[in-house]
């Protein structure tokens, strides 16, 4: 059974269709990269998956381990392992870092039916997250998102991922706006969260970043359909010619 | 307006009528006796009353008072001296007052405090001294009160006004050279209509930091004048407030920079939900030779229902070319895109709307478990 499977899908936003019909299965263990110009739907894609209030999802559906997830709210899908890392993180002045994340592993150890971990063994987990990360404890107690520069937001919703160790992390373009030696450590934590039962989609738009965690199949998404799929060497392929290719 | 008898007049011809308070006597009322002899106290329609009903106020006070006389409850450390404004003390504690912190002008209903007090205390906090507990004023036995705070050179206080019921409170507050005060405020909710006078003046290398946290009532007004009267005086206001129902809270607050060099910070963020009424007037005075002040406002508004109101209104009237000075003022709703992605991770949206809300207002909250206490956070 694939761990995330979506059929058919057919998504529309304020009335216009964007997703015209997707068919993906990624089984645990695995990383797929979604790729795709700019408005063919890649961060739709993403945004649905995760329960995005306004869009609508008029035909298909989408599971998790088997369990549909369609109608769920977006807590719950969080809940049964789904993780959304977002293209621009929200900025949430005066709850810190560490407050936020102590809300969502908290709602996470309830969800299992478990005590939420105590205070020290969660700060602990958040620190080593964020040595992984190479980023200052102190940036823990900072607010949510709250000033930081572009990177340090896409290595926040990495760190995120990190501590709730979810079974499907969806990486929205957290590629853009990294420096390369942001975009390295941004990678390496990607690799130490791949493990075999888990699985990660990286919506992306430049294949850089498959440069460092290498993906094992690679989808092009063109006006809302996934039009081709292949390995690795496809994203390889996608670079050298452009997108333009592949309407030929 | 002759021949109509508004609320302001019958209240002023009730006053009258009875004569003032005998409590205390070595006050000096005659000023205020004189403004409601001359009908001064403000209509309906006074500008400084645009939002908050006075007259609703006047019924309040005409329908007398809404508590029982009880005790002064008060703790404080040992060295600090507290009288009770009976007490002939009280008026030599007042005469180290020196000028007046407020003009009555300015603040005509301060005249009924004195005409009608019922309970005063005057507090002093002698030079140099380092208080290592707080002064709490836990209440005060009547429904016109009085607190006068004097803090001599170098000395330093905490003093908190824990939830209590007046019609109308006046607090004073002077800070002599080089004192330090924390000034916290606690206003539960509550269904009586109830006004406050803070007039504060901060003296040369003084600090005064002050920390107001409200829930509404029916009508509560608090008008706050901080005056940094010597050469860098600091003053450091924030407030932070929860409005549900039909509760009402009107801050007018003033900041008067008259000495060089003065620091002022405010900083204000509130929530009102329901039916609730929120009023935020920030004022920034700079006078003539107040070079180098360094002021700045900022307040933050959330409404979360279609027939909540706030108004947030920040003004400045600099007449000083060396100066500083910043404000910002927004309304807004709760951000959905951040409820939002609270959810991704997994809180559930009410869950995400709480904390939410709780960060914003904590903008303005030095002390978050007093917060949780009274209720402004969740």
């Amino acid at each position: 059974m694939s761990l995330l499977r979506v059929e058919d899908l057919h998504v529309a936003v304020d009335g216009k269709p964007i997703l015209a019909g997707i068919d993906l299965a990624v089984d645990a263990g695995e990383v797929h990269a979604v790729m795709g110009p700019n408005g063919s739907g890649k961060s739709t894609f993403a945004n649905v998956l995760a329960g995005r209030p306004g869009y609508d999802v008029i035909r298909g559906s989408m599971t998790v381990d088997g369990d549909d997830v369609t109608k769920l709210s977006p807590e719950e899908r969080s809940l049964r392992g789904l993780f959304l890392a977002f293209q621009y993180p929200i900025e949430i002045p005066g709850v810190s870092n560490m407050e936020f994340l102590k809300a969502a592993v908290d709602a996470h150890a309830l969800g299992r039916g478990e005590e939420p971990p105590s205070a020290v063994d969660f700060v602990k987990r958040a620190r080593v997250a964020a040595a992984r990360l190479q980023l200052n404890p102190d940036f823990l107690k900072r607010g949510v998102n709250d000033g930081f520069s572009g990177g340090e937001k896409k290595r926040n919703e990495i760190l995120q991922m990190l501590v709730l160790e979810p079974r499907l992390a969806v990486l929205d373009e957290t590629d853009s706006g990294l420096d390369i030696d942001a975009l390295q450590v941004v990678a390496e934590g990607i690799n130490a969260f791949r493990a075999q039962d888990n699985a990660v989609v990286l919506v992306t738009h430049y294949q850089r970043l498959l440069n460092y965690v290498v993906p094992d199949r690679v989808h092009v998404l063109a006006d809302g359909r996934i039009v081709h799929s292949g390995d690795r060497g496809l994203a390889l392929e996608l670079e050298e010619r452009g997108y333009g290719w592949l309407d030929n | 307006m002759a021949g109509l008898t508004t609320d302001a007049t019958a209240l002023a011809e009730m006053i009258l009528a009875q004569g003032p308070s005998n409590y205390a006597p070595w006050l000096d009322r005659g000023p205020h006796l004189d403004l409601v002899e001359r009908r001064a106290l403000p209509e309906l329609r006074a500008e400084a009353w645009r939002h908050t009903n006075v007259s609703r106020w006047y019924q309040a006070v005409m329908e007398g008072p809404e508590r029982d006389n009880g005790v002064h409850r008060i703790e404080y450390a040992p060295g600090i001296e507290v009288v009770d404004f009976a007490d002939p003390r009280a008026a030599e504690i007042q005469q180290l007052r020196g000028e007046e912190t407020y003009r009555l002008s300015a603040q005509p209903i301060a005249a009924l405090n004195s005409l009608l007090l019922g309970a005063g205390v005057a507090i002093r906090i002698p030079g140099g001294y380092a208080a290592r507990s707080p002064v709490r004023i836990v209440d005060l036995p009547a429904a016109y009160q009085r607190i006068l705070v004097i803090i001599e050179p170098d000395a330093r206080v905490e003093l908190i006004e824990e939830p209590s019921t007046y019609t109308h409170r006046l607090v004073e507050v002077v800070v002599r050279p080089g004192g330090q005060v924390r000034h916290r405020r606690q206003q539960a909710a509550s269904s009586h209509r109830e006004c406050s006078l803070l007039a504060v003046r901060v003296e040369a290398g003084a600090h005064y930091e002050l920390s107001q946290l409200s829930l509404g009532s029916e009508l509560r007004r608090n008008d706050i004048i901080v005056t940094l009267a010597g050469n860098a005086a600091n003053a450091t206001l924030r407030a932070a407030w929860r409005l549900d129902e039909s509760r009402h809270l009107d801050n007018q607050v003033a900041v008067h920079h008259r000495a060089p060099g003065g620091t002022s910070r405010q900083t204000y963020r509130g929530f009102a939900a329901d039916r609730s009424r929120a009023v935020l007037n920030g004022r920034i005075e700079i006078a003539p030779g107040a070079q180098h002040s360094d002021a700045t406002l900022n307040t933050k508004n959330l409404l979360a229902s279609d027939t909540a109101e706030v108004y947030a209104k920040p003004e400045l009237e600099i007449y000083a070319n060396d100066v500083k000075c910043g404000h910002g003022a927004t309304v807004g709703a709760i951000d959905a895109d951040a409820v939002h992605y609270f959810r991704t991770r997994g809180i559930d949206e009410q869950t995400a709307r709480a904390l939410f809300v709780r960060g914003f207002l904590t903008e303005a909250i030095d002390d978050l478990d007093a917060a949780q206490d009274l209720g402004v956070i969740q």
